[in-house]
Order: C-alpha cells, then sequence, then structure tokens
C-alpha cells in the first residue's frame, strides 16, 4: 500500500488546496501516473504515485484545504484492502 | 596512518551506514512536514564527513554549512539528539532552538552548522586562533562547500591562517553542486587545490568517496597543525544523490548521472567491499551492523517523536550570555 501525500516542500509550507482528483476510487493506477493536483503558496503540482496499483477512496474532496504531510489516498496492490 | 585498522574500520563502516539511513529517513519524515524548516540531505557525502572524523581527536573543533547532518553524526552525536533535533525538541543537540541547520555542541567541539555559505571557515579559522592563542594540542576544522569556493571570505579566513600558521584544516565538502550550479562552470581555472596553493599552504584535490583517503590526508594535515606548521586545505570530491534542499524538483543534471554515481562510486558500496577483503567482517556481520543500524534509526525517530518541545518558560535563554537578566 502506497499513501499519496501532500509533501512539505517549502521552508514554511503549511496547507495546499486540492484542485482535482485526476483518478477516481477504483481506478487502476500506474507507477509515474498523476493521482490528483495540488495547489500550493507558489504553484500547482501533480502527486503522482510511485507503484502501480487500485486506488482507494478519496480522502478529501475538491477545494479542501489539506495539511502538509497528510495522505489523500491510497494505491492498493492486488490482495491489499484500505 | 596511511590505512585504517581494523577497529576503526569497522567503525568508520558503521558510522556512514548510520548517516546513509539517518538521512534517507529524515527525508521522509521533512516531506511530510515533521522537520520545521526544511532540511538538506547528504546521502552520498558520508566518506568525506566520516573520513574527516576518524583522523581527529574527540576535542578537535568543527564548524560546518548548511547541510551538516553527516558532520555532527560522525563527530559523535547521537541519532536521538539529531533527530530530535531536526523535530525542533528540547532534547535535540540545540534543545530544539537550532533545527537542521543548526546543529552544534561547543562543549564538544562542534562549533555549529549555519546557513550563510563560506562562514563555517571563518567561524573554525577564529577557534584556530584560539587554540593557538590558548597553546592548546589540538585543531579546528572548517568544512566548505563548493558553492563556498567562490566567497570572499572564505579566502580571507584561508589567508590569515596561513600567515599565523594556524592549526587549521579547510576542507571543500565538494558535492559538486552550488544549489543548482555545477561546480565545473564556475571555478576559474578549473582546479581548486590550485587555487588554494596560491595562498601558500599545502593543497590537495581528493577522492572523497574513499573513506580511507579522506582519512589519511586529514591526518597528515593534523599532524602539520599540531607541529606548527599552519593549515591544509582538501578539497574532497563527492557528490550528493538527492536535492539541495528536500522536496526539491531538480532539473540540472540527469538521473544518468545520479545513478551513475550511486552505482559505482557509492562510499558505502567501495569501503564495504575493502572490508571484506581485508577480512575485518564477514558478510554476515555486514548484514547485522545494518540491521543495527536500521534499528538505532528507528529508535531515534520514536525518541524524537516522544520528546518534549522546548518550555516556553525557556523562551528567553540563549540569546544573551545570560548576564542581562532578560526576561518575558
Amino acid at each position: 500500500m502506497e499513501e499519496i501525500f501532500v509533501p512539505a516542500l517549502g521552508m514554511a509550507m503549511d496547507s495546499v488546496v486540492l484542485l482535482e482528483w485526476t483518478k477516481q476510487p477504483g481506478d487502476q493506477v500506474n507507477a509515474g501516473e498523476s493521482i490528483a493536483v495540488i495547489e500550493t503558496d507558489k504553484t500547482t503540482l501533480d502527486l503522482t504515485a510511485e507503484t502501480s496499483g487500485v486506488l482507494g477512496k478519496h480522502r478529501y474532496q475538491v477545494n479542501d484545504e489539506v495539511p502538509a504531510g497528510n495522505t489523500i489516498a491510497v494505491v492498493l496492490a492486488p490482495g491489499e484492502v484500505e | 596512518m596511511s590505512t585504517l585498522d581494523k577497529e576503526k574500520s569497522l567503525a568508520a563502516l558503521r558510522q556512514m551506514m548510520v548517516i546513509r539511513d539517518f538521512e534517507e529517513t529524515a527525508d521522509k519524515l521533512c516531506l511530510r512536514g515533521k522537520v520545521p524548516g526544511g532540511m538538506h540531505n547528504s546521502s552520498g557525502q558520508e566518506a568525506a564527513a566520516v573520513g574527516v572524523m576518524s583522523a581527529l581527536a574527540p576535542d578537535d573543533v568543527i564548524a560546518t554549512t548548511h547541510r551538516s547532518h553527516h558532520h555532527t553524526l560522525a563527530k559523535g552525536f547521537t541519532p536521538k539528539s539529531v533527530m530530535a533535533e531536526l523535530f525542533a525538541k528540547s532534547t535535540g543537540v540545540s534543545g530544539g532552538r537550532g533545527g537542521s541547520m543548526h546543529l552544534a555542541g561547543v562543549e564538544r567541539g562542534h562549533f555549529g552548522g549555519n546557513g550563510i555559505v563560506g562562514a563555517g571557515v571563518g567561524i573554525a579559522m577564529g577557534a584556530a586562533l584560539g587554540i593557538q592563542v590558548l597553546k592548546d594540542k589540538k585543531v579546528s576544522v572548517g568544512f566548505v562547500g563548493d558553492g563556498g569556493m567562490n566567497t570572499g571570505r572564505t579566502w580571507e579566513a584561508i589567508n590569515m591562517a596561513v600567515i599565523y600558521k594556524l592549526p587549521f584544516i579547510i576542507i571543500c565538502d565538494n558535492n559538486q553542486y552550488a544549489v543548482e550550479t555545477f561546480v565545473g562552470r564556475v571555478t576559474g581555472g578549473g582546479d581548486l587545490a590550485k587555487r588554494a596553493s596560491g595562498f601558500g599552504l599545502p593543497s590537495f584535490n581528493i577522492n572523497g568517496q574513499d573513506v580511507e583517503e579522506v582519512y589519511k590526508y586529514t591526518a597528515e594535515a593534523r599532524e602539520r597543525a599540531l607541529a606548527g606548521e599552519g593549515p591544509t586545505f582538501i578539497n574532497a570530491v563527492t557528490y550528493r544523490y538527492y536535492g539541495h534542499n528536500v522536496g526539491e524538483k531538480g532539473q540540472y543534471r540527469t538521473q544518468e548521472e545520479i545513478a551513475e554515481w550511486r552505482t559505482s562510486k557509492d562510499p558505502i558500496d567501495y569501503f564495504t567491499g575493502v572490508v571484506l577483503e581485508r577480512k575485518f567482517a564477514t558478510q554476515q556481520e555486514i548484514d547485522d551492523m545494518r540491521a543495527s543500524v536500521r534499528t538505532e534509526i528507528d529508535e531515534a525517530v520514536a525518541f524524537a517523536e516522544s520528546s518534549p518541545e522546548p518550555a516556553i518558560s525557556t523562551i528567553t535563554q540563549g540569546v544573551d550570555s545570560g548576564k542581562l537578566g532578560i526576561q518575558l
């Protein structure tokens, strides 16, 4: 199970806004694919999966403010449950 | 003096493993927002730090740079106390006040990391002057990155150390990139040791991925310094595996270049081979060593997580000599 989380990138990055989900719960995800798009105080960026699998549930909704470090979804390997 | 004996070799290898595991672990925690202010990962640069410290006595002085976890761990500070400092906890080496970039322990000869490029050389040079004035039998080591090689204060300090014949060693912890700038693009003359030698001190370009080579050059520099022969400049060429700071989206070097350094010039892989070849340890003992390091770093994280933050009542401590009586 890979946790997709908001990375703390800047020296004082507290939270980001979730702009878009590019994968839906139950979708097949390939390593390197975008899961979601977030907006930091400086830029927008894609959160990508490092592993392949199936996306679990969305833990935040579009336009939610997400604290840096928090997990927004998991990518499940075959046989794994959330 | 040219090689490390069995005991020192095993200690050096384990220390490099500690640094690597610490940095890889801290990097992930930093991305999770556990390290206020961020951090600079020294993965890949272990040999240059451990080689220097293997040649120093416990009370020799160091001052370092913004990238200082490896120097601090190699100087003998525990992973627990360094990790706690990254987490800004009261149990950290700087009481939770310094964070990643201001690891220090003056009473143990660590005059700190800092965020000013090239400043570690000036701080350590001052310590060397103090050692000379007090007639102590120890040396001071100033670390500087390749980015600090084009900074005036670095060369002012080196010049002063030469004219006073200070017990001083300058280590260029040359990871080849000043943030995004490749050292080869910005080094007039193209040779840092040659540049330093113009200031009139023994100067060497060495392989910073070979812990034993770094040890040897540092040990010889220390002997000269203790004999009153003045400072030495050592350019230890190394490589950082991660970005300048955690989370950096690096576009200035290729994945192939990083992979080449990781796979063919890794300081831990290289020295593991040396240790096995000299029969200082078996593969099983190396595996056990790595496992014990993993446990130690896990314990460091748990310690940092569970440690208290500095008490708000102590907020004015450490901002002056303590004699002014500043109170909230």
